[in-house]
C-alpha cells in the first residue's frame, strides 16, 4: 500500500474518532475549560495528529496513549460529580478579590493577579469605579464573578411593579412556510387553530417565514414580502379596554335608574368589574 | 344622533360583556402557563355572573318599555 493511502486511511480514522471523542467529553465551552482539561485536550489533538501524519509510528500504541488521554479526564468528571471534595481538589477553589467593598490585597498577591488586572476584569464588566463593587470572585475558569453595591444594581421589572404576568418561551410554529407541528402541539394547539389565525390576519402559509406563539397564544409572523403590513396582536388590549368601558356604563346606569334594586345591582357588578380589570391588567398589558 | 333608550343601551353594554367574555374564555385556552390559565378562566366565571345579571334587567326594562322589545 503507498504510504500516502495508509495516510488517507488513518487521519479519516482519527477524524471520526476525534468527532466521537469530543462528543464523550461533553459540551462545556472552550472558555469553560479548567486548564488541567485545556492541557488534555491539546495533548489528544497533538498526538491524533501526529498518528495521522507519521505512517512510522506504530498505529495501536497511539490509539492506547490516546485512549488512556480521554479516559482520565472522564473517569476525573465522573468522580467529580460524586464528591465535591474531590472536584474541588481538580478544579481549585475560586478567591474573592473583594469582599464589603474591599479589595483583598493578600488574595490578589496569592493569586498572582495584579490590580491592573483587576481593574480591567472590572471595565470589561462595565463597571468603572472599584467603589461600586460589593463582592467579586475570580472563578477557576479565570473570569471575574460581579456582585454590584444594590445603589448601582441595574433596575429590573420587579422594582417597580409588583405583580407581574408569568411569562414562558415563545414556540416557533411556522418557518420557511412550513408548519412545525411538534412546537404547536407543545402549546396545546393545532393546525386548525393555526389556520384559523393565519385566515384572520389575512396571510396564506405558504407566504409566511417565520410565526412564533407567545404563551398567551397570541401570534406573530413575519412574511417573505417585507412590504405587507401585518397588524400587531391586539386582542389583550382591546379586551381591556372594553372591560373599562363597561365599568364605565355601569357607573353610569348606577346614576341614571332611578329604582333601587338595579341600582344596587349596577353598584355591585362594578365593583366586580373594577376587581377584574385590577386582576387581568398585568396580563392583558404590554 | 338618534337618542337610545335605557334597553337598547344597556344591550349594547351586554354585547360588550359577551365579546369580554369570549376573550376570556380564548386566553384560558390558548395559554400556557397554568397560572396565567387559572386567572383567565376565573375571571370568565365572574364575567358570566355579571352577565347574567344585566340579562335579567334587560328583562325588566322591556317589560317597562315593551314597544322596544327585541330591539
Amino acid at each position: 500500500m503507498p504510504e500516502w493511502v495508509e495516510v488517507i486511511i488513518r487521519s479519516l480514522a482519527i477524524i471520526a474518532g476525534l468527532f466521537f471523542i469530543s462528543k464523550l467529553l461533553g459540551k462545556k465551552q472552550l472558555s469553560k475549560l479548567s486548564f488541567f482539561e485545556y492541557v488534555v485536550g491539546i495533548t489528544i489533538g497533538d498526538i491524533a495528529g501526529t498518528l495521522s501524519m507519521d505512517t512510522n509510528l506504530n498505529l495501536t500504541n497511539g490509539i492506547i496513549s490516546i485512549a488512556i488521554w480521554v479516559m482520565i479526564p472522564v473517569i476525573i468528571s465522573f468522580i467529580s460529580m460524586k464528591s465535591p471534595s474531590f472536584q474541588q481538589f481538580i478544579e481549585g477553589k475560586p478567591t474573592v478579590f473583594i469582599k464589603n467593598g474591599k479589595i483583598m490585597e493578600e488574595n490578589l498577591k496569592k493569586e498572582k493577579y495584579p490590580l491592573a488586572a483587576l481593574l480591567e476584569q472590572l471595565r470589561k464588566n462595565n463597571v468603572h469605579h472599584a467603589s461600586d463593587v460589593e463582592f467579586a470572585i475570580l472563578e477557576t475558569t479565570g473570569e471575574l464573578s460581579i456582585l454590584l453595591k444594590k445603589e448601582k444594581q441595574p433596575i429590573t421589572v420587579g422594582d417597580i411593579k409588583t405583580n407581574v404576568a408569568p411569562v414562558k418561551e415563545p414556540q416557533t410554529v411556522i418557518m420557511d412556510g412550513k408548519i412545525m407541528d411538534e412546537a404547536l402541539s407543545t402549546t396545546g394547539l393545532n393546525r386548525r387553530w393555526l389556520k384559523e389565525k393565519l385566515d384572520q390576519l389575512g396571510v396564506a402559509v405558504e407566504n409566511v417565514f417565520l410565526a412564533q406563539v407567545d404563551s398567551y397564544g397570541q401570534l406573530t409572523v413575519d412574511l417573505y414580502d417585507d412590504k405587507v403590513k401585518v397588524p400587531e396582536p391586539v386582542e389583550k388590549q382591546l379586551l381591556l379596554s372594553s372591560l373599562k368601558k363597561v365599568e364605565a356604563d355601569f357607573e353610569l346606569y348606577a346614576l341614571q335608574t332611578e329604582n333601587t334594586e338595579a341600582k344596587n345591582m349596577y353598584v355591585r357588578n362594578r365593583k366586580k368589574l373594577a376587581e377584574m380589570i385590577k386582576t387581568l391588567t398585568p396580563f392583558l398589558q404590554g | 344622533m338618534i337618542e337610545l333608550t335605557v334597553a337598547s343601551q344597556v344591550k349594547q353594554t351586554l354585547a360588550s360583556l359577551k365579546s369580554i367574555h369570549a376573550g376570556l374564555q380564548n386566553l384560558a385556552i390558548t395559554s400556557t402557563d397554568e397560572e396565567t390559565k387559572r386567572v383567565f378562566h376565573e375571571n370568565m366565571l365572574i364575567s358570566e355572573e355579571i352577565i347574567n345579571d344585566v340579562k335579567s334587567r334587560i328583562g325588566e326594562l322591556e317589560f317597562e318599555e315593551p314597544e322596544y322589545k327585541g330591539f
